[in-house]
C-alpha cells in the first residue's frame, strides 16, 4: 500500500524519491550508516550478503537509500543498481590503510560507468572516533578525489557510531541535490 | 578425420533440433551413433522414427559405391602383396649370398687375426722379459742409490742435530748474555739514580752556598757600611779631637787669662791691702788726729776753762781762740783731705771693686764656658767612648763576619771536598760501570765472536746441508729421472697393454660383429620364417574372406527380407537406441568385413593368385586403420559420455540446490545470447565463477525482489536478471509487468510465446 500512496504522490506532486547508493568495501560501516539515518540508532549489524534498502526523510526530502553488500565476491554485482541512481555514498574505513588502495580502486570503476555520470559522490572517512584515523584531505588523496573531473564531490569525516558528520554530510548532499533540480 | 567427425556432428545435431521435440536422450544416442563412424548410418533409420525406403535405397547406392571402392583397393592390395612376394625372394638369395660370403669372410679375418695374435703375444711376451730384466736391474741401482742416500741423509740429521744442539746453546749463550746485560743495565741505571740523588744533594749544597754566599755579600755589604759608618766616625773622632785641641787651646787660653786675672786679682788685693793699709794708717792718723782732735778738744775745754777762770788772760784766751780756730781751721782741712783721701780710696776701691767684678764675672763666664767646654768635652768623650764602643761592635762584627766568612770558607771547602768526593766516587762508579761495560762488551764480542763461530759453523753447515740438498735435489733429479724413465717404461708397458687390449678388444668386436651377424642372420630367418608366416596367414584370411564373402552372398541374399524385418523393428516405438548401440559395433565391424569382400570377386577373377596376396595385405591394414579410426571414435564417445554425465552431476546438484528448473534453466543460458549485456561481459567470468559461493546472494535478492515495493523491485530486475541469467526479452517482459503493477491503468503485457523461455529458445547444447 505505502508503494501504492507514494507512486499517487509522486505522480501528483511530481517529486519522486531521490536514489542514493551506499557503495564502500565491506566493513566500512555501510549498514551502520544506513539504519543512523534512517531511525537514528546504532544497530548492530551483520555482513550484508546483498543488501538493505530504507527509504529516508530528511528535510522534507525523500531518499531511496541503496545499502549494497561490499564484499568482494558480490561487488560486481553493485553495477546492477546502478541506473537511475542520484547520488552516491562511498564509504571508507578510515583505519584500514592497508585496502585503501582497493578501495580506490573500486570507486575509480564505479565513477567510470556512464550510468553513475551524472551522480553525486559524497565520500565518508567513516570510524573517525578511532585512534589513527586517516584525516579526511589524506584520504580525498589517497583516492585519488582531487582528479576527479565533471564530477561534484564532498569528503566529510564521520563516525557511525557516534553519529557525528553524518548531518553535515546529509545537509550537503540534500542543498547539492536541490540546487542540480 | 576429426573435422569430419564435426561436421557430422554438426549434421546430427541440425537433424536432431529439426523435429524441435528432441528429448535428452535422443541427442545422446545420436552423438554415439556419430561415434560410431559415418559408414554406419544405418543408426539413423533406428533413431529417426521418420525415415523411408528411399532413403534405404540411397544409402544401399552409397554401399555399392563404397564396395566398389574397396574393390579397387582390393586389388591393389593384391598387387603390393605380389610385390613383396618377389622382394622376399630377392632378399633371400641376397641373404645367402650374403651369408656364405661373411662366413668365409669371418673365416678368413678370424684365421689372419689369431695368427697375428700369437706372434703379437709372443713379441710381447718376450719384450716385457726383456724390459722386466731392466727394471729390475735398475730398481736394484735404484735402491743401492736409495740406501746411500738415505744414509747420507742420516748423516745430514745428525748433523741438523748437531747444528740444533749448538744453535740451542747459542740461544743459552744469547740468554746468560741478555740476563747479565740486563743485571748491568740495573746497576746501571741504579747507579745512575745514585749520581742523580747525588747531584740533587750537591744542587743543594751549592744552593746553600749560593745561600751563605748572599749572606756572606749582606754580611761584607754590613761591614761595608760599618767600615765606612767607622771611617765617618774617625773623621768625627779627628774633628772632635780637634776640636777638643782648640776647646783645651781656649781653655790654656782661658787659664792664661784666669793666671793674668789672678794675678791682677793678687794684685787688686795687694793694692786693696796697701788700701787697707793705708786706710788702717789713715784711720790710725784719723785715730790720731782724733786722739790729738779730742787732746785738743780737752785742751780747747781745758782752754775754755781756763778762759772762763782766766777770763782776763782773754788776750791769752783770744790769742788761744785764735790758735783754736787755726787749729779748727786746720782739723777741717784735714778732716777734708781724710774726706777727699777717703772718697779718693772708695772711687779706687769702687774701680777695683768694679773691676773685681767684671773680672768675678769674666771668670765666671769663662768658668761657664768652661764647664760648658768640659761638658762638651765630656760629651765629646761620651762620644769618643761611644764611638769606640761602635768601633768596638764593628769591629767585633767585623770579626764575625770574617767568622762567617771562615765559617762560609770552611763549609765551601768541606763541599767542595764533598763534591770532589762525590765526583771522584761517580767517576770511581763510571770507571767501575764503564770497566764493567767494557767486561760486558768484551763478554758481548766473546759471545758474538762465539755466535759469529757458530754462524760460521752454521752457514758452513747450512752450506754443507745446501750442497748436500743439491746433491739431494741432483739425486732426486736423478731419481726423478729414472721414475720418469720408469713410468716411461710402465707407459710403454701400459701402451703395450693397452695395444695388446686394443687388439683383445678389437679381436672382442670383431667377434661381436660376427656374433652380430650371426643374429642378423638369425633374425633374418625369423623375419624370412615370419614373412613365410604372414604369407600364409594371407592365404588363410584370403581362404577366409572367401568364405565369409560366400555367406555373405548367401546374407545378401537374404537382405530384402532382413530390411523388411528390420522396418518391422524400427516402428516400434519401445526399441531404444540402447539397442542401436548395442547393434552397431558389431554391425559397424561386419560392415568393415563387408566392405573388402564385396570387392572380392573382382579380385577372384585376377588370374595371378600373388595379387590377391597384396590385395589382400592392403585390406588388412585398411581393416587395421578402420579399426583404429574406431577405437578413436569410441574414446570420443566415452569422452562425450564422461562430459554428458559431469553436466548431469552439476545440474542433479544445481537442481537439489534450487528446485525451481525454470529459473535454472534460464540462469544456465550462457552470456551470448544476451548481446545487449555488453558491459557485464567482462563480469561474466567471475560471476559464474563465484556462482557457488554467490547463492547466497542470488538468495537474498531473490527474496528482496519478491517482498519489496514495487518501485524497489523495478531497480532490483536488472540484478535479478544479471544474477540469473535472463536474456533482454526476459528482462523487459519482468520491467513491463512490474510497470503494469505499479501504473493504474494499462493493459497486463500479453504473455507472449517467450513466456516459456526455456522451452522455446533454441539453445546450443551443453557445454
Amino acid at each position: 500500500m505505502g508503494g501504492f500512496f507514494s507512486s499517487i504522490f509522486s505522480s501528483l506532486f511530481g517529486t519522486r524519491e531521490m536514489r542514493i547508493l551506499i557503495l564502500g568495501l565491506d566493513g566500512a560501516g555501510k549498514t551502520t550508516i544506513l539504519y543512523r539515518l534512517q531511525v537514528g540508532e546504532v544497530v548492530t549489524t551483520i555482513p550484508t550478503i546483498g543488501f538493505n534498502v530504507e527509504t529516508v526523510t530528511y528535510k522534507n526530502l525523500k531518499f531511496q537509500v541503496w545499502d549494497l553488500g561490499g564484499q568482494t565476491s558480490i561487488r560486481p554485482y553493485w553495477r546492477c543498481y546502478y541506473s537511475n541512481t542520484d547520488a552516491v555514498i562511498y564509504v571508507v574505513d578510515s583505519c584500514d590503510r592497508d585496502r585503501i588502495g582497493i578501495s580506490k580502486s573500486e570507486l575509480v570503476a564505479m565513477l567510470e560507468e556512464e550510468e553513475l555520470r551524472k551522480a553525486i559522490l559524497v565520500v565518508f572517512a567513516n570510524k573517525q572516533d578511532m585512534e589513527q584515523a586517516m584525516t579526511p584531505s589524506e584520504m580525498a588523496n589517497s583516492l585519488g578525489l582531487p582528479a576527479l573531473k565533471d564530477r561534484k564531490w564532498q569528503i566529510f569525516k564521520t563516525s557511525a557510531t557516534k553519529g557525528t558528520g553524518l548531518d553535515e554530510a546529509m545537509e550537503w548532499l540534500v542543498e547539492t541535490l536541490k540546487s542540480r533540480q | 578425420m576429426f573435422a569430419k567427425l564435426k561436421k557430422k556432428i554438426a549434421e546430427e545435431t541440425a537433424i536432431t533440433q529439426r523435429p524441435g521435440g528432441g528429448t535428452r536422450i535422443a541427442r545422446s544416442v545420436s552423438k554415439e551413433s556419430v561415434a560410431s563412424m559415418g559408414a554406419d548410418s544405418g543408426d539413423d533409420f533406428a533413431s529417426d522414427g521418420s525415415s523411408s525406403r528411399e532413403d534405404l535405397s540411397s544409402q544401399l547406392l552409397r554401399r555399392n559405391e563404397q564396395i566398389r571402392k574397396l574393390e579397387a583397393r582390393l586389388s591393389d592390395y593384391a598387387e603390393q602383396v605380389r610385390n613383396l612376394q618377389k622382394i622376399k625372394e630377392k632378399l633371400e638369395i641376397a641373404l645367402e649370398k650374403h651369408q656364405d660370403s661373411s662366413m668365409r669372410k669371418f673365416q678368413e679375418q678370424n684365421e689372419t687375426f689369431q695368427a697375428n695374435r700369437a706372434k703379437m703375444a709372443e713379441g710381447l711376451a718376450l719384450a716385457l722379459a726383456r724390459k722386466d730384466q731392466e727394471w729390475s736391474e735398475k730398481v736394484d741401482q735404484l735402491e743401492k742409490e736409495k740406501s746411500f742416500l738415505t744414509a747420507q741423509l742420516q748423516e745430514m740429521k745428525n748433523q741438523s742435530l748437531n747444528l740444533f744442539q749448538r744453535r740451542d746453546e747459542m740461544d743459552e749463550l744469547e740468554e746468560f748474555q741478555q740476563q747479565e746485560l740486563s743485571k748491568v743495565k740495573h746497576m746501571l741505571l741504579k747507579k745512575e739514580e745514585s749520581l742523580e740523588k747525588m747531584e740533587q744533594e750537591l744542587e743543594a749544597r751549592t744552593r746553600e752556598l749560593s745561600h751563605t754566599q748572599e749572606e756572606l755579600r749582606t754580611s761584607s755589604q754590613r761591614s761595608s757600611d760599618l767600615s765606612q759608618k767607622l771611617e765617618e766616625l774617625q773623621r768625627h773622632y779627628s774633628t772632635l779631637e780637634e776640636q777638643r785641641d782648640h776647646v783645651t787651646a781656649s781653655k790654656m787660653g782661658a787659664e792664661n787669662k784666669l793666671a793674668a786675672l789672678e794675678q791682677k786679682e793678687q794684685e787688686l788685693q795687694a793694692c786693696i791691702q796697701q788700701l787697707s793699709i793705708d786706710l788702717q794708717k789713715v784711720t790710725a792718723e784719723t785715730q790720731e788726729k782724733e786722739k790729738l782732735i779730742t787732746h785738743l778738744q780737752e785742751k780747747v775745754t781745758s782752754l775754755e776753762r781756763r778762759l772762763e777762770q782766766n777770763l782776763s788772760g782773754e788776750e791769752y784766751v783770744q790769742e788761744l781762740l785764735k790758735e783754736k780756730t787755726v787749729a779748727e781751721q786746720n782739723l777741717e782741712d784735714t778732716r777734708q783731705q781724710l774726706l777727699a783721701a777717703r772718697s779718693s780710696q772708695a772711687k779706687a776701691i769702687d774701680v777695683l771693686e768694679t773691676k773685681v767684678k767684671d773680672l768675678e764675672q769674666s771668670l765666671r763666664a769663662s768658668e761657664e764656658k768652661l764647664k760648658e767646654s768640659a761638658g762638651v768635652a765630656a760629651a765629646r768623650e761620651a762620644q769618643i767612648q761611644e764611638l769606640a764602643a761602635a768601633d768596638k761592635e764593628s769591629s767585633r762584627a767585623q770579626q764575625q763576619a770574617l767568622a762567617l766568612q771562615q765559617q762560609c770558607a770552611e763549609h765551601i771547602r768541606v763541599l767542595e771536598a764533598q763534591l770532589a768526593a762525590l765526583e771522584q766516587a761517580r767517576a770511581a762508579d763510571q770507571a767501575a760501570a764503564e770497566h764493567k761495560a767494557r767486561e760486558l762488551e768484551q763478554e758481548n764480542t766473546a759471545l758474538k765472536q762465539n755466535k759469529n763461530e757458530c754462524e760460521l759453523s752454521l752457514q758452513h753447515h747450512q752450506l754443507e746441508l745446501k750442497k748436500l740438498k743439491e746433491e739431494w735435489s741432483q739425486r732426486e733429479i736423478v731419481s726423478v729421472a729414472m721414475a720418469q724413465a720408469l713410468e716411461e717404461v710402465r707407459k710403454q708397458r701400459e701402451e703395450l697393454q693397452q695395444q695388446a687390449a686394443h687388439l683383445t678388444a678389437l679381436v672382442d668386436e670383431k667377434e661381436l660383429s660376427v656374433r652380430e651377424k650371426a643374429e642378423a642372420l638369425l633374425q633374418k630367418e625369423q623375419e624370412i620364417l615370419q614373412l613365410k608366416k604372414g604369407h600364409d596367414a594371407a592365404l588363410l584370411h584370403t581362404h577366409q574372406l572367401q568364405a565369409e564373402l560366400e555367406a555373405l552372398r548367401s546374407r545378401r541374399a537374404e537382405e530384402p527380407e532382413a530390411a523388411a524385418v528390420r522396418e518391422g523393428l524400427l516402428r516400434l516405438p519401445g526399441r531404444g537406441q540402447g539397442l542401436a548401440l548395442s547393434d552397431g559395433e558389431p554391425r559397424a565391424a561386419s560392415r568393415a568385413v563387408q566392405d573388402p569382400a564385396f570387392r572380392l570377386p573382382a579380385a577372384e577373377g585376377i588370374p595371378n593368385g600373388e595379387v590377391g596376396a597384396t590385395d589382400l595385405g592392403r585390406l588388412q591394414e585398411e581393416k587395421q586403420d578402420l579399426e583404429q579410426q574406431l577405437l578413436e571414435k569410441n574414446k570420443t564417445i566415452k569422452q562425450m559420455q564422461q562430459r554428458m554425465l559431469e553436466l548431469r552431476k552439476t545440474l542433479q546438484k544445481e537442481l537439489k540446490i534450487k528446485p525451481d528448473s525454470e529459473l535454472f534453466e534460464v540462469r544456465e543460458k550462457p552470456g551470448p545470447e544476451m548481446p545487449n549485456m555488453a558491459p557485464s561481459i567482462t563480469n561474466n567470468a567471475d560471476l559464474s565463477d563465484a556462482r557457488e559461493i554467490n547463492f547466497e546472494y542470488l538468495k537474498h535478492v531473490v527474496l528482496k525482489f519478491m517482498s519489496c515495493r514495487e518501485s524497489e523491485a523495478f531497480h532490483l530486475i536488472k540484478a535479478v536478471s544479471v544474477l540469473l541469467n535472463f536474456s533482454q526479452e526476459e528482462e523487459n517482459m519482468l520491467k513491463e509487468t512490474l510497470e503494469y503493477k505499479m501504473s493504474w491503468f494499462g493493459s497486463k503485457p500479453a504473455p507472449k510465446g517467450s513466456i516459456r523461455p526455456s522451452i522455446s529458445n533454441p539453445r546450443t547444447p551443453w557445454s
